[in-house]
């Protein structure tokens, strides 16, 4: 165990991660989610920081992933699901009556777990988002928004030259980068991620997080993760959620190498989950 | 035929006795028997079913393909000036008193008179026997010829006519000579003479474009009744259903399958489109009968009507194909689109249509071609009326009477003249190369948007 965790702090080079943020980006109060009669989050209460990149941690069905779908209204698109309680993005009620959820994803981007290209060439996929929101206002505009966006998700150089090449004939990689370039190319605020390694081979995970790292100079970033190595190594805030109920919430460091819960203890040492 | 359970024979549960690869057990040689049956039985359904459509195509093109070729003499006919414009001033108003009989007696007299010239004659067969084998269609022909030329008249010109439909068949083998000691409607000597001005190049059998082109034709005149108002009516209703069904259809689908809440009344609308589905298309020509003719007063055998009909026998049809394609498309591409803040409606016209077109549009165009071969809603709005002249171009020749393909193989099928057989099997010939185009178009449009990248 001690062993393990050692190995895990090695890797993660927890030593050297300093908070990069403060502020308060998204506070969320008393949250209860509930999926036709199943209870899914009970009574949450998280404030998620600015520049700083958050993990979700827990077993499959804990409810991290519907949470984070809270986050932008995602989960308006499933009619048996209802939440309640109080989240707010800059201190503005996302539930309100008088937010649009299309706006509210505008500033919110997602990532989702399985890389889903647009059927369109590379150069559309990034380029949609802007369009539809009026981002740009010539080509010329529009080339830049797509060359910057595509330089952080850190892909201009693999497919620089055959933009117009369908983004789904890309590998399993480098469509998961495209779709995090596609996601900033609308210059949100907090970029939302679903286990966006779990398809990928090592190699391009390490390239995500590589990325996820430098996302935060810019956003503030939620991913869901089942890795825990992988939450280790790229999060700054950890946050450890068990049969709906957010159970421990910390620093990335003090999460791994000294959980408060016994719950949190037992799912970093492999015990449950 | 794959029963898990217990099989008997088998070791017993648990403990499974060492054996080499090569010996097949009794277990698997049942499976693999079981496995050639079922492989068998698929190959002799397959064979059944295509020597069915074998058989069936065999016979509608031995029956129908002599359809497109007809019989027809050319001679030349003098028309003179006392029989046709007996007030010698050449005003259309007065030569058309001259009717369809004062023609046939030029025309008859003058084949008679140039089989004669040509020596041709057979014994027993008079002037007006010779006359017969001509079809009651050639004075009208000769007639409609004059007066749109009435400077004609008092010259001599070849004329092409057709021979009757008895004539036609002798050459095509439908008549022979004993049926015709019994035929009133023929002579043997008739059919001697047919075999003289053939072997002399006068009589000739040649494409039938009239079979396409000309409108049908009344009981005693097969040889020139066609396909032409039929083909028009059809290709009207084939528009108005196009144009119907398509737009709402597809909006009624994505309203459906995107935007509607799911409650018990929804639930309730999707049970009766699949009942709509299920309902008799004569149904819906009871209701065109009473809700379009009866209740709207649109004019009755018109192809308005007929393709108002048909798009609803085709939209819930049409609703169903395209419900199922738009939830073939992967929801992943909903949440991509959704996650990067496009609305509702831009997620389902940008992202979601396309990628559900080729269902879309295969599922329209299976349902057209259902449409076109549709009968018994067209009966009962009255498109099965005899229509002798072809409806004018769109859009007033929507209001106008017409017939439809399906329609016309049925009224065919139904006269008693043999020659009509023929037609009929020559006219769902028509049907099927139709029918054949539109399975084309979809697969080609289906290829075309299918280019998923």
């Amino acid at each position: 165990m001690v062993n393990k965790v050692n190995k895990m702090l090695d890797d993660a080079r927890l030593k050297d991660r300093t908070m990069t943020g403060t502020d308060i980006k998204i506070t969320a109060r008393n949250v209860q989610v509930h999926y036709g009669t199943t209870h899914a989050i009970k009574d949450l209460n998280v404030d998620i920081l600015n520049n700083t990149v958050t993990a979700f941690i827990g077993p499959s069905g804990c409810g991290k992933s519907t949470f984070l779908r809270c986050l932008n209204r995602m989960n308006d698109t499933i009619a048996s699901c209802r939440v309640t309680g109080d989240i707010r993005l800059d201190n503005e009620d996302i539930y309100d009556k008088k937010v649009d959820p299309v706006q509210l994803r505008a500033k919110v981007g997602m990532v989702f777990q399985k890389p889903n290209p647009f059927p369109k060439s590379i150069y559309d996929n990034v380029a949609y988002g802007p369009r539809i929101h009026g981002l740009a206002r010539s080509k010329a505009d529009l080339d830049d928004i797509v060359e910057k966006a595509l330089r952080r998700g850190a892909i201009w150089d693999e497919v620089k030259d055959r933009l117009q090449a369908p983004g789904t004939g890309l590998s399993g990689g480098q469509q998961q980068r495209l779709c995090i370039a596609r996601a900033v190319a609308t210059e949100p605020e907090v970029l939302l991620m679903d286990e966006p390694c779990s398809a990928l081979d090592p190699i391009a995970t390490a390239q995500v997080e590589e990325l996820i790292d430098e996302l935060k100079q810019n956003y503030s970033v939620v991913i869901v993760t089942h890795s825990m190595q992988q939450a280790a190594r790229v999060s700054q805030k950890t946050a450890f959620f068990h049969l709906g109920h957010l159970v421990e919430y910390g620093a990335t460091g003090q999460i791994f190498t000294n959980p408060k819960d016994p719950r949190t203890e037992s799912y970093i040492s492999g015990r449950i989950g | 035929m794959t029963d898990l359970s217990s099989v008997p024979g088998a070791a017993p549960a648990g403990v499974r006795k060492p054996r080499s690869l090569y010996d097949v057990d009794a277990l698997t040689k049942r499976r693999n028997a079981a496995e050639f049956r079922f492989k068998l039985y698929g190959i002799v359904a397959i064979a059944v079913s295509l020597s069915v459509l074998a058989l069936m195509l065999f016979t509608i093109f031995s029956d129908g393909v002599s359809a497109f070729r007809q019989a027809s003499v050319t001679f030349p006919v003098t028309l003179t000036e006392e029989k046709l414009d007996p007030e010698g001033n050449r005003n259309r108003d007065e030569m058309s008193k001259v009717t369809t009989i004062g023609y046939g007696k030029v025309v008859s007299g003058a084949f008679a008179a140039y089989v004669t010239e040509r020596g041709l004659t057979v014994d027993g067969l008079d002037d007006d026997g010779m006359g017969d084998m001509l079809s009651r269609d050639a004075a009208a022909q000769v007639r409609d010829m004059v007066l749109s030329n009435p400077d004609l008249v008092g010259t001599t010109v070849d004329v092409t006519v057709l021979t009757n439909g008895r004539i036609d068949g002798y050459l095509k083998g439908r008549v022979n000579r004993e049926e015709a000691l019994r035929d009133k409607n023929v002579t043997p000597e008739q059919l001697d003479l047919t075999d003289k001005l053939k072997a002399e190049g006068i009589l000739t059998v040649s494409f039938n474009w009239g079979f396409i082109t000309r409108p049908d034709a009344s009981d005693q005149r097969p040889e020139s009744a066609g396909l032409g108002v039929a083909i028009l009516g059809s290709a009207y209703m084939m528009i108005i259903v196009l144009v119907l069904t398509l737009p709402i259809g597809v909006a009624a689908s994505i309203y459906l399958e995107e935007f509607a809440p799911k409650n018990w009344f929804t639930d309730l609308i999707e049970v009766n489109i699949s009942n709509l589905a299920a309902v008799p298309s004569i149904v819906f020509g009871i209701l065109g009968l009473a809700a379009f003719i009866n209740f709207a007063g649109l004019p009755q055998s018109s192809s308005l009507v007929g393709g108002l009909v048909l798009t609803l026998v085709c939209l819930p049809t049409i609703i169903i194909a395209t419900r199922a394609s738009i939830r073939a498309v992967p929801p992943s591409i909903r949440d991509a689109a959704l996650g990067v803040g496009a609305s509702k409606m831009q997620t389902v016209f940008h992202h979601v249509l396309p990628l559900a077109m080729p269902g879309i549009l295969t599922g329209t165009i299976l349902a057209l071609a259902t449409a076109l071969g549709e009968t018994a809603p067209l009966l009962l709005i009255g498109m099965v009326a005899f229509v002798g002249t072809h409806p004018s171009a769109p859009i007033e020749g929507f209001f106008e009477p017409a017939t439809a393909l399906p329609v016309q193989v049925y009224g065919w099928a139904s006269r008693s003249d043999p020659a009509f057989l023929e037609r009929s099997s020559g006219a769902v010939i028509v049907l099927l190369f139709f029918l054949l185009i539109m399975n084309a178009i979809a697969i080609i449009l289906r290829r075309r948007f299918e280019r998923r990248w």
